[in-house]
């Protein structure tokens, strides 16, 4: 089923980059004749459908192909992957720890509900999603790599977790704001609930019962919301990494629209990677939520 | 057996009388407004949204300077000396400049331009953007999930279909397909959000209709003969629009927040038009030299969020009050 | 509860302390410098950016180099033998190494330039007869045989450029990347359309070989190539290149340490002139760029059209303060320019003097006259019979926030001086605004050219009918003949002639306002003072950090 959308995104992408009016390459000193050839080169003349078919062998081929206007049509893939890793490294620093400490500040203050502990944990997770990321960005930024630079001012590739640190703690900003709003209510919600009640009663207490009955239960809700916010950290990952001058491939998507005019290819590659990434990511969800409650994995074998 | 006669009751006087607010006879929509209202945060949000509106709207005409004017003087030798990069400043204050008897509230920025006016010039601009897409995504998203949700079947499988390719293309993607072909400017900000933002909407919609539709009242007009029409739009929509106008409080944020940012990496509006992402973009340039300069729109802007956000968990919570709130 | 919470905690202090280690990217006898814009490619074929030109140069050397002084002398050819007609030079090369250990030889310069002309990238325009004359490249460049072109390798060491004509820079020219070799097997070794995109797919002969580098990248490391003919001489041991787009971000970074050298915007220069200590670190260069307003006199543009009208022109070019736009907006040193060629650009080889030393030379044509660009305005008005110009002014909105400013300030300025003239802002960015702007589909545009050799021809050659790049539209045969004259025809070896000549070009060409000239771009550079040697010039390759030095 994921694998289909996949293919009719593809289609999608690759029909509507072709139909969009405008060239695909920067006609900078090109006459006519060196246009038409160069559209001849690109197979841009035949049918959409066929160079549909072009594009699925070539993608099967495991290329890319060739940018269009990009780094002088450099291929694409080498390029690609390298931005994808960096990214990936980040990204995946940030949502660990978004997700830790959203969890940790969201539980506690579920359990300190109404003490100024939550009062605190609630003005953080508001202010968290009223100030825009790129702001907070910018004043970590001024705050811990100039104010006090315990870490590197920009992302250095031969320093990855020294200078990855920063980026990832401001790209998961968000990502603690919302995860910790939404445990706490969540947790609020389950501690009041009469089964939590009943193993109170039964002796249960402590680390113990939050680890049994609350935790399980708060956190499918908040599964859901950690998924749209891995794919939302392509948004904030093009501007933290413009600031920190990281190769990554938020930067690569600016450079695609807006580096030497809009290359074609580049943009269609990263549609289907962005596409393939957040398929890829609602499918672990599903694998998670069956782990996480095995009574969802039931209904839909029923079902 | 005695029966009670009227003469054996009487009204107490010189006591108030309680009526308890929340079993007593009041209309849907009385009740949601008198629960939002009695919600503290909820009203707090009204207060500054409608707070930053009223600037928005009257600011700009009373100040005397345009959004786009660059003040400038001319000194003895002739040359042109622009009110650039001043701090905020109130006339007849103590200030060591040629603009001492200029007030700007919130200084000016690099281009000697009054950022009082552009703020609140660019927070107009922002939230006509905002308003005008998300109003246009609701009927989109609302009519969409109204007919895939009341046909069901083979319809509702396709669009559901459709909604899950389109969702799973990242909003930047489509974005960029936008720019390739599209001019930047306020034009482009709406397309995306129309493009992106009606998934949501739509889900909402199709949800409740799939909830009205087995409802007796629905049952009972389909019955008397109406057509689909009818019942989508005169019997089912009504029943929908608490939701929607929640889930519209939520959007118009995001909405902002999206325009900010697509004025942020720098398709967005055109100078010297502004919004309050393109001021924030502009300050953010000297953010650590003339801080004052990007204060103001990231101010505006957390204000509208936080405000916007109250109202739609006001609403929601009015809209379907828990027992435990009353 | 306890145990959890301690778990977590323990865990993001991890996160922390495990790797929050090192912080030492520069400062400690490193270099590192920033780039204000992205390197497109490696490829000297393909590129046609600063930054691109300016990675090049640190890893591949050329035919010549730069004094400090701006002077061409000799890199990779050890003398030069220059024809008595000044149409034939032999170069003699010197025993040079290619990074895998390959010597370099005169058929890598030959296939570089003959690969050049066919791939007739960017900047094949400049072997052409406009630029350098060689022989058969314009015939090349259109797809002709390139082993006509005019270089030959009669030896392995022995390289043979022929001309159409006399070039009196043509020395100097061999410093620009374009003119550099590339090593033929190693080339034809790799897959199509690869060389250049990684350390592993590119070859230095120079001064620095690449050692962390793709495509659009952020950082770019680089260590000494310890096979370089002159490497006795480079004492940097290696050093890093920090792609930073905002002046803020540079300022800081220079503030901490992290980059020793860095380049600063306006509001930035301001700032560091008012901090005493700051200010001593901080050095002006100009760079011989003009800005100019560039008008599109097609007359049947069909928003335009009302530019083909030289009074409307003159009236346009008369409106704007210069003045103003350097010191209150561009800031960083810049100088107002009322000639065609850029101040401070371009020294006459027998006195000099400077080819614009004299800014009044044309101001009865380009000034800040509000009385008379009104009086223009009337004129054009009656000529067009329009009331009202409706006018697009399209510039590059991604390449540093000075245009940003300085269109706005020209919108302001014309408007509120000639009433009836709307100018319009149509930010766009680099790579389709170049597309617009060489495809005639703009009415005004800000155009900055920045020289890619020493001589006033640089500029001249933009305004020819057949001119190279940024398209006025506009022909005169009178301004053709002086150029083709002073490039391939009867004054091309008469220095003198050619220099008053190109002054009568020069006069044509303001008179008719085909463009207005704003002001000379210059850099702002904050360089920490433990660095020494860094050499700036104002043609081609602006900055070379071969002889920098760290105390």
């Amino acid at each position: 089923m994921s694998l289909l959308t996949l293919f009719a995104i593809v289609f999608v992408l690759f029909v509507l980059i072709r139909i969009v009016p405008g060239d695909p390459f920067s006609v900078e000193r090109m006459s006519a004749e060196m246009i038409l050839q160069k559209r001849e080169e690109l197979g841009l003349n035949k049918p959409v459908l066929v160079q549909f078919v072009d594009y699925l062998s070539l993608l099967a081929s495991g290329s890319f192909g060739n940018g269009t206007a990009l780094y002088n049509g450099a291929p694409i893939k080498p390029i690609l992957t390298a931005c994808l890793w960096n990214s990936f490294k980040v990204g995946v620093l940030s949502i660990l720890f978004g997700t830790i400490v959203g969890l940790t500040i969201g539980i506690v203050a579920a359990l300190n509900r109404g003490k100024i502990l939550d009062g605190l944990c609630t003005l953080v997770s508001i202010l968290g999603v009223c100030i825009p990321s790129y702001v907070s960005m910018i004043f970590l930024q001024y705050f811990f790599a100039y104010k006090i630079p315990f870490f590197p001012y920009f992302f250095d590739p031969s320093n990855f977790f020294g200078s990855a640190i920063m980026p990832a703690l401001s790209l998961s900003l968000f990502a603690v704001s919302t995860i910790a709003r939404f445990t706490r209510n969540e947790m609020v919600e389950v501690l009041n609930s009469d089964y939590v009640k009943l193993a109170e009663a039964k002796g249960l207490y402590g680390f113990e019962l939050v680890r049994r009955h609350v935790l399980r239960n708060a956190l499918i809700p908040v599964v859901t919301v950690i998924a749209p916010l891995v794919v939302d950290l392509l948004t904030g990952a093009m501007v933290i990494e413009k600031i920190y001058g990281i190769n990554g491939v938020g930067k690569l998507m600016v450079d695609a629209i807006a580096g030497q005019g809009v290359d074609y290819n580049y943009v269609l590659a990263l549609g289907i990677v962005f596409s393939a990434l957040y398929i890829g990511v609602m499918l672990v969800l599903d694998i998670l939520y069956g782990i996480i409650d095995p009574r969802i994995r039931l209904t839909t074998k029923e079902g | 057996m005695y029966t009670p006669q009227k003469d054996d009751f009487e009204f107490i006087s010189g006591r108030e009388i309680e009526i308890d607010e929340n079993f007593s006879s009041q209309g849907y929509w009385t009740g949601v407004a008198v629960h939002f209202f009695k919600n503290k945060f909820a009203v707090t949000g009204v207060i500054l949204v409608v707070g930053i509106m009223l600037f928005a709207i009257f600011a700009p005409p009373a100040s005397s300077y345009e959004y786009d004017q660059i003040i400038s003087v001319v000194d003895a030798n002739g040359s042109e000396i622009v009110a650039k990069s001043l701090p905020p400043q109130f006339s007849g204050s103590d200030v060591q400049n040629r603009f001492a008897d200029k007030t700007f509230i919130f200084g000016t920025d690099d281009m000697g331009r009054d950022l009082w006016t552009r703020t609140w010039h660019g927070a107009r601009i922002s939230l006509i953007i905002a308003f005008v897409a998300i109003f246009i995504d609701m009927l989109i998203g609302t009519s969409y999930g109204l007919i895939s949700g009341f046909f069901g079947g083979t319809v509702d499988n396709v669009m559901q279909r459709f909604i899950e390719i389109a969702g799973s293309i990242p909003t930047l993607v489509i974005i960029s397909i936008l720019a390739i072909f599209m001019e930047k400017g306020i034009g482009l900000v709406i397309a995306s959000l129309l493009i992106t933002e009606w998934i949501g909407m739509s889900k909402i919609a199709r949800a409740e209709c799939l909830k009205l539709k087995e409802r007796e009242y629905v049952l009972a007009s389909r019955t008397l003969g109406a057509g689909s029409f009818h019942q989508i739009f005169l019997q089912i929509l009504p029943n929908t629009i608490g939701p929607i106008i929640t889930q519209v409080m939520f959007s118009i944020p995001v909405a902002i927040f999206t325009e900010a940012f697509l004025s942020f990496v720098g398709v967005g509006i055109v100078l010297p038009q502004c919004s309050i992402g393109s001021l924030i973009e502009a300050g953010f340039g000297n953010i650590t030299i003339l801080p004052y300069q990007i204060l103001p729109p990231i101010c505006v802007l957390a204000i509208l969020m936080l405000g916007f956000n109250l109202i739609g968990d006001g609403l929601r919570e009015a809209l379907a009050p828990k027992l435990e709130d009353m | 509860m306890k145990k959890f919470l301690m778990t977590a905690l323990l865990l993001v202090t991890m996160i922390f302390t495990g790797c929050g280690g090192g912080n030492d990217s520069a400062g400690n006898g490193k270099f590192s410098a920033m780039l204000n814009s992205n390197v497109i490619s490696i490829d000297s074929a393909q590129c046609s950016d600063a930054s691109s030109f300016e990675l090049i140069t640190d890893c591949i050397d050329g035919l010549m180099q730069l004094d400090s002084n701006g002077k061409p002398i000799p890199a990779l050819a050890e003398s030069v033998d220059v024809s008595e007609d000044g149409k034939t030079y032999t170069f003699h090369l010197r025993d040079a190494k290619w990074s895998n250990g390959d010597p370099v030889t005169a058929n890598d310069f030959v296939f570089a330039w003959r690969r050049h002309c066919q791939k007739s990238g960017n900047y094949a325009y400049i072997m052409g007869d406009t630029v350098a004359c060689v022989k058969n490249a314009e015939a090349v460049i259109k797809g002709g045989d390139p082993t006509t072109l005019g270089v030959t390798a009669k030896d392995e060491k022995t390289l043979v450029v022929e001309l159409n004509a006399p070039v009196p820079f043509f020395l100097s020219l061999m410093v620009f990347p374009t003119f550099y070799p590339i090593n033929e097997k190693f080339y034809n070794s790799l897959e199509e359309g690869s060389y250049g995109t990684s350390p592993e797919t590119f070859l230095s002969n120079g001064a620095f070989v690449l050692t962390n580098y793709l495509p659009g990248a952020a950082n770019i490391q680089l260590k000494k190539n310890d096979s370089y003919w002159n490497a006795a001489n480079i004492s940097l041991d290696g050093f890093q290149y920090q792609v930073v787009t905002s002046s803020d971000n540079a300022l800081i970074s220079f503030k901490n340490g992290t980059l020793n050298l860095v380049e600063l915007g306006g509001n930035q220069v301001e700032h560091v002139k008012q901090d005493a200590e700051l200010s001593k670190n901080l050095q002006t260069f100009g760079t011989g760029d003009l800005t100019y307003l560039s008008f599109n006199q097609d007359p049947k543009n069909h928003h335009a059209g009302a530019l083909s009208n030289v009074n409307l022109r003159l009236a346009i070019s008369n409106a704007v303060d210069r003045e103003s736009l350097v010191n209150n907006f561009v800031m960083s040193g810049a100088k107002a320019t009322y000639t065609a060629i850029p101040v401070d650009f371009a020294p006459n080889a027998e006195d000099g003097k400077f080819f614009s030393a004299d800014q009044k030379r044309y101001s009865d044509v380009v000034s800040f006259d509000v009385a008379k660009a009104k009086k223009y305005l009337e004129t054009a008005k009656t000529e067009l019979g329009k009331d009202g110009f409706d006018l697009q002014l399209i510039y590059a909105n991604d390449s540093g926030d000075t245009s940003v400013k300085v269109v706005q300030a020209i919108k302001s300025q014309i408007e509120a001086n000639l009433p009836g003239v709307t100018i319009n802002l149509q930010p766009m960015p680099k790579a389709e605004y170049l597309k617009d702007v060489t495809s005639n589909n703009y009415d005004l545009a800000v155009v900055d050219w920045v020289p890619d050799y020493d001589d006033p021809m640089t500029f001249f050659t933009l305004w020819t009918t057949a001119g190279c790049e940024i398209a006025e539209h506009w022909s005169n045969a009178e301004y053709d003949k002086i150029i083709s004259d002073c490039t391939t025809g009867s004054l091309a070896a008469d220095y003198s002639a050619r220099w008053n000549a190109l002054y009568d070009a020069e006069k044509i060409l303001l008179d008719n306002a085909v463009i207005s000239p704003l002001y000379t771009g210059s850099g702002a550079f904050l360089i920490s003072p433990n660095v020494t040697g860094m050499e700036f010039h104002v043609a081609g390759v602006s900055r070379v950090f071969k002889n920098v030095k760290i105390k």
